[in-house]
This record gives structure tokens, C-alpha cells and sequence, in this order.
């Protein structure tokens, strides 16, 4: 230590320069720092999404979910693959495990794809990964308003996907804008059966007639003279007319053309996703995607100004108008913990002066502030961290703790500069103060860094929320703790000064405020020190409130991040047709406008071009825009709002209503976890006997003590319309099933035969029969089918025709279907309650050969939890055990140190009991960091007093004088982190429901142990004390 | 020193009770439903609505009853010249033609002279007639043309009346009868004739297997060309059912068939068997008794307000 403050004190200059250099580098890091709103909390994930248009669930499932499920088996670093088989759209999630790169996952899923590509059918669609994003990454949602009102939806589309679409994804930082909405442009061509019946043309033959008349060639070139003609042929056609003029057949050297067979229109594509606003009309909208790990600030902020440059472009009245961007919330996030940030700053300044009672020292320890900060900027770049609320959070906790090593050092120095001899030099001095002080303050500062320690190991959603947190605290007093070590002295020696009138009184510069403290506390800690009982019996109480209290806190997980933005999600039934799923909607959206704070509401249906959702067409989410604070009248805040919004929906027949937040409900669909305590798993192979096991299993477990919200998934629902061809029907016509299926296809579904180039635009060329030939099942009935004889059979004498009741969706998991029994626990331990639970199942449902039930849910993950924290936790008390000790080297030392932290935890847990809160996640978190900063004042206080007791001072007499000479570096530490976390306590803006926790557990915290710390401690010194030590004296 | 050990003993209790109390935490005051809740089964179906979202939500009430249920089948087939109605003109013998009176399209007087032939062997004159009154729709023949023997000269058609083939398919044969309504067509949108079933042809032919059914129309305008492709309507049942409702009053719940009826404490499901049926309404055989009131259209709202509890799982939190 001594070379080490002789060489920094030489070389005053270089520590300097590299001190600046850190401050420098921290600001770098900061303008290079992606800034998001909370700590991304989605988990490794690549999405494959297969679109088979029209294709039901089980044949999804067949066709394409297993061969992509298969090929992926067996990937480096997977963690499990779930897959969902919707009515058109296959989903399979391979989720990786936590950080692995996702560039290299990607990678990975992809070289598979070209394997399971081949396995998928002709023509049962072409898997693709989802956008390079993640939960977090859909930045931005606008809608086209049209006020001429004489675009139709598809022309709105066609300028969405074609024009504005292109334009937004060359903005760095986008990596997909993905449509809704409207109608997709399409070329239809209406047969009428009976048409084709006359002229005798199959569909078959139209359709590949229309793609013979269909196309461009080249033809290289010709030379002529000297120069060579580049020959092209142009057939494309070009719009309807070259459409109903293709020649389908000629009879007698009489065309017939494609016009007298077909209506040919311009139509919209087979949708499974609407936009719609206000009640009153359907909307064409985009989503912004955002690319994995751009800055979501600046990837807005050109985005909003590219948005200004295609507005120019878009054709008269066309605007588009952005309804939720994550900007605000962003820039909401980061304001909230800034400001706890500057204001905490502020406040730790003023405790600073008014303690120091003077501006040199105090601005010494100012400088902490920045440097840690800009320090654990630098960590923050090196290790990827965004700016988030959560990472900076951590700044705003550390703030206070940041400046405790340097002012102890600063303290030593002032006290050592009042207090010293004439002709010793300030440089002298201010090594005997560092050395004195410098050991308790890098075990204190290691001590905080070390009870961090378990939120590291924290898992999942708390682990991404928190991992941030504990990463910027640890780092930003690392900071503090080089700056306190290699900067304050050099600091120290150039700004602090003896103090000039220093042989009046020995303490003249005592500061007004400490004198009058020292008044109060001079006559009480020496009372304690005389008769310590009454200190153990204060502290004795305390730890039976604590007791007393703690088991009456109610818990939580993590609070729920507001995001500022309301989302009411609609739940309908899973058979409901589109256009009634829109009128449902519109019916509530028409409600929502009745609240006078409303000013918009825009709502997405299903789901649009696949990427970022797969909704269904029955589930519905509704923006609600508010108009400005300032004009509500029903409501003050967006939690009252919240209640005047459901008053006014009210109970919707058939529609489950519930209000989530888009981030939120973006990251639970990837998460896709079971919300209940408990999730039995049913796997097997069969539908009809999962479904019917899963009810057994249900009946049972809901007869087991404790069992509440007994639900299985449903799983059905979704009416089919089940067309079996008769094998012996097509064999006496000898036709082949293919070609019974081909007919429905075109004719139900519709084929494609093509495309139609505007420019580059392409659109596609349907061909379908006219409804009223399609749409219900007597008209089905009634297809034609030709057989190769050229006569004409109705599809019912060929197929049995019948309605049934379908799978709504089949998940997998690890390539095995199953169905989830949820189930929640009331009054008894989970632990028994499955226990019981699997003896029932055991005993009373017999499963078949290949079923399996596993017992999972949130409870599963906690167990883990538990295991984890349970090994964590002691160790990291081992840690700081072994920190202490080798210290003070002496277990009573060590031991009197630790009793700080059960008192410490009173303060904590009364501060949360007084405030109404609960025990929760961040909670945890305060506590964690109150036991630091409580060592951290034992540490001190202790340390001198076993100096003063090595200089020979008796030891009551050494507990008292410790304590009255303590008092001031106690006090400050402990004041300027209780002030720092002030401005969080009372912050209201978004994010602070997570913050508010932690600052409340960390002052109550703080009280207690400053009591602990100035009272107790000097009076139970006694019993603590070094003996060794004493006796040598 | 007990007292030491007893505080950290606090220690670890805390902590270990601090997380384990927070990650055992859960929803447990959102999740949980009253035990209440468990009614009989059928309080538990019945749905209430106030007047407003009967409104709102477009349910139409109606009132059961009689109705005339029409059930039809749609069959093609195309237009032919009634047999009894044409007439081929041949020349009796062969020569040259000396003189042509009638051109296509020109209607004829039974008896009235066509053209006049040169005969070869005799070398005089004759007048070839019209056997009917009707039109000529075709002819072969021009002045100076050497008409040899079995050339037909004229077709001549009375279009007045005329045949609709209908083509049967198999399954629909046993529906068909003599006498039954036809609606015959050209396509949608345009004329419809009513006419009625005159024949079945008793065999099924063998290339089609189709059988055919006419129609005799009246064709005074000449709007029925004959090779007209067209399409017909047979309707095949007229009844008048006791409990009638149209398809929109039919919803799917719980694998079976029911019509919501209103009562007065509000809508109940109610099964119901189903007899004869057309594309738009169905006969109630039972489950439903005239006079009862029930829902004709929007009763998707209410089977979904039922369904409610079971489909929102997996998103209610």
C-alpha cells in the first residue's frame, strides 16, 4: 500500500491523464450504447413460420411442422423446440439456450431448413425464419388515413407493401415492415361451372391456358450492319383486358375466350388478419420491425424522418400516421431513471457540502460520481448492455455507494489536515490518512461488489430483468473503488488544504451541523457504551418486529413494467368467422370511443404478413390513444382510466376483454410459458385420447385438496368440413383422388396460375369458382368433377361430405403433441399438493402405452430457483465471511460486522410493511444491497475502533470516542444512499413500480442500521473485541 | 455467544425465506375464482342481455312456426327442338336447283313452296313444300346446284315450343318425378320460364350416366334458342313444415345442434332435431315448439358468451 500511494502521489499527472481518459472512454461508450426501454427479456429464439394457405392443423402439422421439427432435433445449444400447427400457419420456436449468439443460432436453423425444405410437399409452402428481433424489436405501428376517402383498402395496401414497405426497410436498423390489413391486390378470375361445362374446359386447362399466355422470353440477339438488336418477346399480360382475351380453346375456328367462362376483377387475397380504427372503418397498417441489438431511439428517429419523405411521395390525402411507437417509451424510461440520476447527484452534493462543511473535500468525492459512472459506461459497452431502465437503475441505486469509499478516504484526510502538525507535509499526510483507511475500503467496496453476486444467477425473465441492474452496480463500484484508491489521494493532495486558522481550537472548521448532532449523540451512545443492555434489548426488539412483520408481507414476482400504452385484448371464440370477429371488435371499439379520454383506438384482427404475430382471427388487440393528460376529466391516472374503461365496456357477450401492454404481450407470446403455478403436460399421439385423458386428468387432480382453476386445454373448436373421397366411388369413374382434390382446391380454395407485373410489382392471378358455386357445403356438393372419359360427376357421388369439429391448433413439444392441464395451488405446499396429485393420477387414470404426464409450471422453475439460491446465497455469505475475516482477522470482529445485516433487514422489511408493498423480485434486489452498505458502515466503524484500541485507548473509552469521531463519515455514507435513492422512491414516471421497491427496502433498511451502526455497535464493542490485541497494550 | 449464533441463524432464515417467499409468489388473488361459481348446470346456460346488445350485436328474435319449406335440386341441361316440331326436306329426285323462295330464318306456311328443282330424269320442274309450319333454320342448297339423291335441302323448325334436356345425375334420380316445378335459366341474371317435368328417360346412359328429364317450354318469343346450355331449378319438396327457421337460427354447441330460445330470464341453448332441409332454412322435428321465441340470427354471440370460461384459457392473466 505504501508504494503504491508513494508512486501515485509522484506521478500525480499520469493518474490524472488516465483518469480523464476513463471519463472520456465512458462518454464514447455512451453515445455508442444502444438505449432501450427495459432490459430485453425474450428468450433465444428463432421462429420458422410456414404459410400453407388453407391447409387445417393436422395436415400443417403432418406436412410441414415434423419435418421442420425433426431436422432441427440435435442443434448445438438447444434448449427445447415447440411448434404450433394452426389452420395456414405452421410456427416451430427453437429456443436456444440463454446467450447463445443469435447470429449463430440463426445460422444454424437455417443450414437445417434447406434439409427439411426437401422433406416438405410440393407446394405446401416454403419455411422461413422470422425477422432478425426480438420481443422488444416491434418499434413502431402507423396506419394509412386516406382523407379523400376514394382509395379503396387494396389500392391502400398495394401503396403499404409496394411503396412505403420498400422505403422504410432501407433505414439502417429496420430489418422488416411487415403489412396488415386491407385487401392484398389480386387478379381473380370468377368461374362460373356451368360456363366450363358448356365449353367443356376443366379448371385444370384454364388454369395452365392462363399461364401459357403469360409470359416474356428473350431471344439473345441479332446482328445488323454493325450492331447487334437485342430480341424480346413481350407476352406478359398486362391487366384484365389481355386477361379475358386469353384463348381457352377454338372450336370451328371460334375462339373461346377466358371472359365468357370467368368474371375477371381485381380482388383481395384470402386474409386472416384486419386493422381496424375507431368503430367505423377497416385501416391498412404496418409494424416496424426493429434488427437485434440497433438502438431503438435512433432506428425511430430516422425512421420518423423517412416517414416525413415518403409522406411527400404518397399521393394526394394519403398520410401515414404512426399510433404506437416505442420512442415515448423509451425516452419515458430512460427520463424516469435519469432524472433519479441527477437528482440523486444533487442531493448526495448537498449532504456532501453540508457535512464536509466545506467545497474542497466536497468536490474531491463529487468527482466519484462521474467517473464510476462513466467507468461503468465503459463495462457496460465491453459486456453489451443496453441503456435501459434497469441498467440504469443500478447507476441510480450505486449513486450514493459510490461515493462512500472516497469519503472515508476524503473524511481521513480532512480530519488528519485539521488535526495535524505544522511542519508535516499535506503529502505526508494524506498518505498516513490512505493508509489507514484504504484496507476497510477495498474489503467494504469488494463486499458490496460480492453480495451482487446472486443476482447473477438469477434465471429467466427475473434474471434478464436484474442481471443488467447487478452488472452496472458491480461495475459502477468497481469504479469507485479505483477512483477512491488511485485518484482521491492524487485529487485530495491538489484541491484540500490545511485549514488556515488551526491553533484557536483544535477543531475550529467542525462543521455547525455535526456540532449539533454530536450534542444529542455524544450523551446517548456513552449511556449505551456504560450499560449496553439497553442495546441489546433495542436490537432484540427490532429483530422480533421484523420477525413479527415479515411473514405478513404479501409477494410478487417482478411488478409489471407500465408501458404507457393501453392494450385491450380480445378474446373470441375459436370458430368465429372473420367478418364477425370484425364486427365484435368494432362493437367495442365503438364503446372504448364513448370514454371522453379516448381519442383513438386502432385495432389489430389476426394476424398480418407472418413475422412478428401469429394470432388467430378470434383474438383481437385494441391500441387505445389517449388524448393529453391535461383534458381528462373521468380519470387522473392510467390506472383509474383502466377502471373507467372496463366500466364502459362492460361485460361483452362472447368476448374475453383483459388489458395487457404491447411489449409485455409480445414477450409472453414468445415466452409462451404456462402461467399457472402448476402445468401438468399430457404427451402422446392421438388427439381424440389426449383430449379425453387430459379430462380424467383434470377431474382427478381437481378432487385433490388444494386444487383451484382446474383447467385443460381446450384444444378443439374449430368446425372442419371433412370431404373423404370414396375410394370405390372414384374407382368405377376412374378418376383419381388427386384429382378430386385438385378440383376442390381450385375450386373452394382457389389456385393460383401466375402473376401480373405492374412494373415491378407483382400481383398474383387467382382462379376460383364464384361464391355462390363454393360457399356452402350443398354447393360443395354439387362440384363437378370430370373423369378422364370426359363425363361429369358430383363431388357427393364421389366424396362423403360431413361437418365435424376440429383441432383449433396442435402444439408439440420436442416433437410429441400434447395438452396442458392447468392448475393452481390455495392454502397447502405445492411440494404435497403434486405429490398427492401424481398418487391420484396414478391411482385412478389408466394412461395408454406412449402417453406421458410431467409435472411443470412456474413452481418447477422455482424449485431451480430455490436449488440455485440456496447454493448461491450461503456462498456468497462465505464470500464476505472470508472478506471480513481476513480483514480483521478475528472471528468476533467478523461476527459483530454480520450482526448488522439481520437489523438491517428489519428496516427493510418495515419500510416495505409501512409503504403496503410486497416482497418482490426488485425487493429482494434492495435487500441485497442494503447488506452491503451495512457492512460497509460496520466495516468502518469497526476498523477504528480496533485502531484506537491498538493505540492503547481502554475500550469503553475507545467504543464512545470511535463512535463520536465516526459519527460523521457513518452518517454521510449512510445519508447520501438513502438521499440517492429518494428521487427513485418517489419518482412516478414509467419504470418506477420496479425501482420503488428496492429505494424503499434499502432507506427503511438504512435507518435501522445506522442505528445499529452508531448505537449498538459501540455498545456491544466490548464483547467483540480483539483480545489479542488489548492485551498487548 | 448463543445469542450470536442465534442471530445468524436469523440470518439465514431471512434470506432463505426471502426467496423463497418471492419466487414462490404468484397471481394467486387474479387466478383464483369464487367457489361460488359452481351452479347447476342450468343457471349456467342460460345467457342474459340487456335489450342494447341485442341491438348492438344484431340478434334477431322470431317466433316458431309453420313454413313453407322448399327444397330443390339444380340440374344443366340445354335446349333441343321438340322432334315433332322439325322437318327435314328432301327433294324427292335428284336435279338442279332452279329457283331458291326461302332463305334462313324465314318463316314458312305448312305446304308452302321452298324452292323449285329441275328434276334430272324428267327434266321438269317441282316444287319442293314445307311439311310444317315453322322457320327455316337451315339450308343446303343454292340456285344452278345439282342436288343428288338423299341431300336434304331445308330444315324446318317450330320453335314455338321447345325441349329442355335435363341432365340427371344419379344421386338426384330418385328426387326427380314426373310433374314436378322446373325454373330454367340461361345463366344468373337473366329470364327464368317455370315449366314442369314431362318425361324421365327410363335408362341411364351409359357414357354419362346420366338420365334425362324434359321440360316442354313455351317459346313464342324465341328467347329458348335451341343448343342453349341452361340450368334448372327442380324443386323437388313444397311442404309446409309445422316448425320452420332459417340456418342462420342453427348453432353447433357442445357436438350437438341447438336453437337458443328466449326465455324470459334470457337466452337457453335448446337441441333440436332437424327433419327435411333446403339451402336456407331447415324443418324442426323436435326441441322446438311453435310459438316459442327464439334466435333467428346472432346466435354465434351467445354460444360464444357460453363458451366463454373455456376459450379464454392460455390468455387471461
Amino acid at each position: 500500500m505504501n508504494n503504491i500511494i508513494q508512486f501515485l502521489l509522484k506521478n500525480r499527472l499520469l493518474m490524472l491523464a488516465l483518469g480523464v481518459l476513463v471519463l472520456a472512454g465512458g462518454y464514447y461508450s455512451y453515445q455508442k450504447l444502444p438505449i432501450d426501454a427495459f432490459p430485453d427479456v425474450s428468450p433465444s429464439l428463432v421462429q420458422v413460420f410456414t404459410v400453407t394457405e388453407g391447409l387445417a392443423p393436422e395436415e400443417i402439422e403432418k406436412y410441414v411442422t415434423f419435418p421442420v421439427e425433426a431436422t432441427m432435433n440435435g442443434l448445438p445449444n438447444l434448449d427445447h423446440i415447440r411448434s404450433v400447427s394452426n389452420f395456414g400457419l405452421s410456427v416451430v420456436n427453437i429456443y436456444f439456450k440463454d446467450g447463445t449468439d443469435i447470429y449463430f443460432s440463426r445460422q444454424m436453423v437455417n443450414e437445417r431448413l434447406q434439409e427439411a425444405r426437401e422433406q416438405i410437399p410440393e407446394g405446401f409452402g416454403d419455411p422461413q425464419m422470422g425477422p432478425i428481433s426480438t420481443g422488444m424489436g416491434l418499434i413502431l405501428f402507423y396506419y394509412l388515413e386516406d382523407t379523400t376517402g376514394q382509395y379503396s383498402l387494396t389500392e391502400l395496401r398495394t401503396i403499404q407493401d409496394w411503396l412505403i414497405k420498400y422505403q422504410l426497410q432501407t433505414v439502417p436498423g429496420v430489418t422488416e415492415v411487415l403489412g396488415i390489413g386491407g385487401w392484398e391486390k389480386q387478379y381473380h378470375l370468377v368461374l362460373d361451372p356451368n360456363a366450363l361445362l358448356r365449353y367443356d374446359i376443366t379448371v385444370n386447362e384454364l388454369i395452365e391456358k392462363v399461364k401459357a399466355n403469360n409470359l416474356n422470353v428473350g431471344a439473345q440477339f441479332i446482328e445488323k450492319n454493325a450492331e447487334e438488336y437485342i430480341v424480346r418477346s413481350v407476352g406478359l399480360a398486362s391487366g384484365i383486358e389481355d386477361l379475358e382475351n386469353i384463348v381457352l380453346k377454338s372450336e370451328d375456328g371460334i375462339p373461346i375466350y377466358l371472359k365468357q367462362v370467368a368474371d375477371i376483377k381485381i380482388g383481395g387475397a384470402v386474409r386472416r388478419g384486419v386493422q381496424t380504427r375507431n368503430g367505423i372503418q377497416e385501416v391498412v397498417s404496418g409494424q416496424v420491425v426493429k434488427l437485434y441489438g440497433t438502438n431503438s431511439s435512433t432506428v425511430i428517429g430516422q425512421v420518423e424522418e423517412k416517414m416525413k419523405e415518403i409522406n411527400n411521395t404518397l399521393p394526394e390525402g394519403i398520410r401515414i400516421v404512426p399510433y404506437y411507437q416505442q420512442k415515448t417509451l423509451v425516452q419515458a424510461a430512460v427520463n424516469t431513471v435519469t432524472n433519479a440520476l441527477l437528482q440523486g447527484i444533487v442531493l448526495v452534493g448537498l449532504v456532501l457540502i453540508l457535512f464536509m462543511g466545506s467545497l474542497r473535500p466536497s468536490l474531491v468525492v463529487a468527482i466519484a460520481i462521474p467517473f464510476s459512472i462513466l467507468f461503468a459506461l465503459i463495462g457496460m459497452r465491453y459486456f453489451g448492455i443496453s441503456v435501459n431502465l434497469m441498467s440504469f437503475g443500478g447507476l441510480a441505486i450505486a449513486i450514493g455507494m459510490m461515493v462512500d469509499g472516497t469519503i472515508v478516504l476524503v473524511e481521513n484526510v480532512d480530519r488528519m489536515l485539521r488535526e495535524s502538525k505544522d511542519d508535516e507535509t499535506r503529502i505526508h499526510i494524506i498518505t498516513r490518512a490512505f493508509r489507514e483507511v484504504s484496507r476497510p475500503i477495498i474489503f467494504a467496496i469488494s463486499i458490496i461488489i460480492v453480495v451482487f453476486l446472486p443476482l447473477f444467477t438469477l434465471q429467466g425473465v427475473e434474471g434478464k430483468t436484474f442481471r443488467p441492474l447487478a452488472y452496472t452496480v458491480a461495475l459502477a463500484m468497481l469504479g469507485s473503488l479505483l477512483f477512491a484508491i488511485f485518484l482521491a489521494p492524487v485529487l485530495s493532495s491538489i484541491f484540500m488544504r490545511k485549514p488556515k486558522i488551526k491553533d484557536k481550537t483544535k477543531t475550529p472548521k467542525e462543521n455547525f451541523l455535526i456540532g449539533k448532532l454530536l450534542k444529542v449523540y455524544q450523551p446517548v451512545v456513552t449511556y449505551f457504551v456504560r450499560k449496553r443492555m439497553p442495546a441489546v434489548v433495542i436490537t432484540v426488539v427490532l429483530m422480533i418486529i421484523g420477525i413479527i412483520i415479515f411473514p405478513q408481507l404479501g409477494s410478487e414476482f417482478t411488478p409489471t413494467l407500465q408501458e404507457g400504452t393501453i392494450v385491450l385484448r380480445l378474446t373470441m371464440a375459436p370458430s368465429i368467422s372473420l367478418n364477425e370477429s370484425i364486427k365484435t371488435t368494432q362493437i367495442v371499439e365503438r364503446r372504448l370511443m364513448k370514454v371522453p379520454e379516448v381519442m383513438e383506438v386502432i385495432t389489430r384482427i389476426g394476424r398480418g404478413e407472418v413475422g412478428a404475430h401469429t394470432d388467430p382471427i378470434n383474438s383481437a388487440e385494441m391500441y387505445v390513444l389517449l388524448k393529453d393528460k391535461s383534458e381528462w376529466r373521468s380519470a387522473r391516472t392510467q390506472a383509474e382510466l383502466e377502471d373507467v374503461i372496463r366500466e364502459e365496456v362492460g361485460n361483452i357477450p362472447g368476448v374475453l376483454a383483459n388489458f395487457t401492454q404491447p411489449i409485455q404481450m409480445t414477450v409472453d407470446e414468445l415466452l409462451e410459458g404456462v402461467r399457472a403455478e402448476l402445468a401438468i403436460k399430457l404427451f402422446g399421439d392421438d388427439l381424440e385420447t389426449l383430449k379425453k385423458k387430459a379430462d380424467e386428468i383434470a377431474a382427478v387432480i381437481s378432487r385433490v385438496p388444494g386444487a383451484a382453476d382446474v383447467q385443460p386445454d381446450q384444444v378443439s373448436g374449430t368446425p372442419q368440413l371433412l370431404i373423404k373421397v370414396d375410394r370405390h366411388a372414384i374407382a368405377r369413374y376412374g378418376i383419381n383422388v388427386e384429382d378430386v382434390q385438385q378440383v376442390i382446391r381450385a375450386a373452394v380454395g382457389g389456385e393460383t396460375a401466375g402473376q401480373i407485373f405492374e412494373g415491378v410489382r407483382r400481383f398474383n392471378i387467382l382462379v376460383r369458382f364464384a361464391p355462390e358455386f363454393r360457399n356452402t357445403p350443398e354447393s360443395i356438393r354439387e362440384i363437378l368433377v370430370e373423369a378422364p372419359n370426359g363425363i361429369h360427376v358430383p363431388l357427393t357421388q364421389l366424396a362423403t361430405i360431413e361437418e365435424i369439429i376440429g383441432p383449433r391448433q396442435i402444439t408439440r413439444e420436442n416433437s410429441q403433441r400434447f395438452i396442458t392441464i392447468q392448475c393452481n395451488v390455495v392454502g397447502r405446499d405445492i411440494g404435497s399438493f403434486v405429490k398427492d396429485g401424481q398418487k391420484a393420477i396414478e391411482q385412478n387414470v389408466t394412461l395408454p402405452p406412449g402417453y406421458l404426464a410431467t409435472w411443470g409450471g412456474q413452481f418447477r422453475l422455482q424449485q431451480e430457483a430455490n436449488k440455485r439460491l440456496a447454493v448461491v446465497v450461503p456462498i456468497t455469505l462465505l464470500i464476505i465471511f472470508l472478506l471480513l475475516f481476513s480483514s480483521f482477522n478475528s472471528l468476533k470482529n467478523t461476527l459483530l460486522i454480520l450482526l448488522n445485516i439481520p437489523l438491517a433487514l428489519v428496516g427493510g422489511v418495515v419500510a416495505l410493511w409501512l409503504s403496503g408493498q410486497n416482497l418482490s423480485v426488485p425487493a429482494s434486489v434492495g435487500f441485497i444491497a442494503l447488506f452491503g452498505i451495512a457492512l460497509e458502515n460496520g466495516m468502518v466503524l469497526v476498523t477504528y475502533l480496533n485502531q484506537l484500541v491498538r493505540d492503547g485507548v481502554s475500550l469503553d473509552e475507545a467504543s464512545i470516542k470511535g463512535a463520536i469521531l465516526r459519527l460523521r463519515p457513518v452518517l454521510i455514507t449512510a445519508l447520501t444512499t438513502a438521499l440517492g435513492l429518494i428521487p427513485l422512491l418517489l419518482a412516478s414516471g414509467v419504470g418506477s413500480e420496479v425501482q420503488r421497491p428496492l429505494a424503499t427496502v434499502v432507506i427503511g433498511g438504512l435507518f435501522t442500521s445506522t442505528i445499529l451502526t452508531l448505537l449498538v455497535i459501540p455498545a456491544i464493542y466490548k464483547w467483540f473485541a480483539v483480545k489479542v490485541e488489548y492485551s498487548e497494550m | 455467544m448463543n445469542y450470536i449464533f442465534g442471530s445468524m441463524k436469523i440470518v439465514f432464515i431471512f434470506l432463505s425465506l426471502l426467496f423463497i417467499q418471492c419466487s414462490c409468489a404468484s397471481d394467486h388473488s387474479e387466478k383464483h375464482k369464487e367457489p361460488a361459481e359452481e351452479k347447476n348446470e342450468h343457471e349456467e346456460e342460460i345467457v342474459k342481455l340487456t335489450q342494447e346488445e341485442i341491438n348492438e350485436f344484431g340478434i334477431e328474435i322470431s317466433t316458431a312456426g309453420p313454413g313453407k319449406l322448399e327444397q330443390h335440386v339444380d340440374l344443366t341441361g340445354e335446349i333441343v327442338i321438340d322432334p315433332d316440331r322439325l322437318a327435314h326436306i328432301f327433294p324427292r329426285f335428284p336435279g338442279i336447283v332452279k329457283e331458291v323462295r326461302k332463305k334462313i330464318g324465314t318463316p314458312v306456311k305448312k305446304g308452302e313452296v321452298l324452292a323449285i328443282i329441275e328434276s334430272n330424269e324428267s327434266l321438269s320442274p317441282y316444287e319442293v313444300k314445307s311439311l310444317i309450319k315453322g322457320e327455316v333454320i337451315d339450308m343446303h342448297l343454292t340456285r344452278g346446284e345439282v342436288i343428288a339423291d338423299g341431300d336434304h335441302t331445308f330444315i324446318i323448325a317450330d320453335l314455338s315450343k321447345v325441349w329442355v334436356n335435363l341432365s340427371v345425375y344419379q344421386k338426384d334420380l330418385p328426387d326427380i318425378q314426373l310433374g314436378q316445378k322446373v325454373y330454367i335459366s340461361a345463366g344468373p341474371n337473366t329470364k327464368e320460364i317455370e315449366g314442369k317435368i314431362s318425361y324421365i328417360s327410363p335408362v341411364v346412359d351409359e357414357k354419362t350416366r346420366t338420365a334425362t328429364a324434359r321440360v316442354v317450354l313455351n317459346n313464342s318469343d324465341g328467347y329458348w334458342r335451341p343448343g342453349l346450355f341452361v340450368s334448372g331449378k327442380v324443386i323437388i319438396g313444397d311442404e309446409t313444415v309445422s316448425v320452420f327457421v332459417p340456418k342462420t337460427a342453427l348453432e353447433n354447441f357442445e357436438n350437438r345442434t341447438v336453437v337458443f330460445v328466449k326465455h324470459k330470464e334470457g337466452f337457453e341453448p335448446q337441441p333440436v332435431t332437424i327433419g327435411r332441409s333446403n339451402t336456407k332454412a331447415v324443418e324442426i322435428v323436435a326441441g322446438l315448439k311453435p310459438g316459442q321465441n327464439y334466435v333467428s340470427k346472432g346466435g354465434f354471440t351467445l354460444k360464444a358468451e357460453l363458451q366463454k370460461e373455456a376459450f379464454g384459457e392460455g390468455h387471461e392473466h
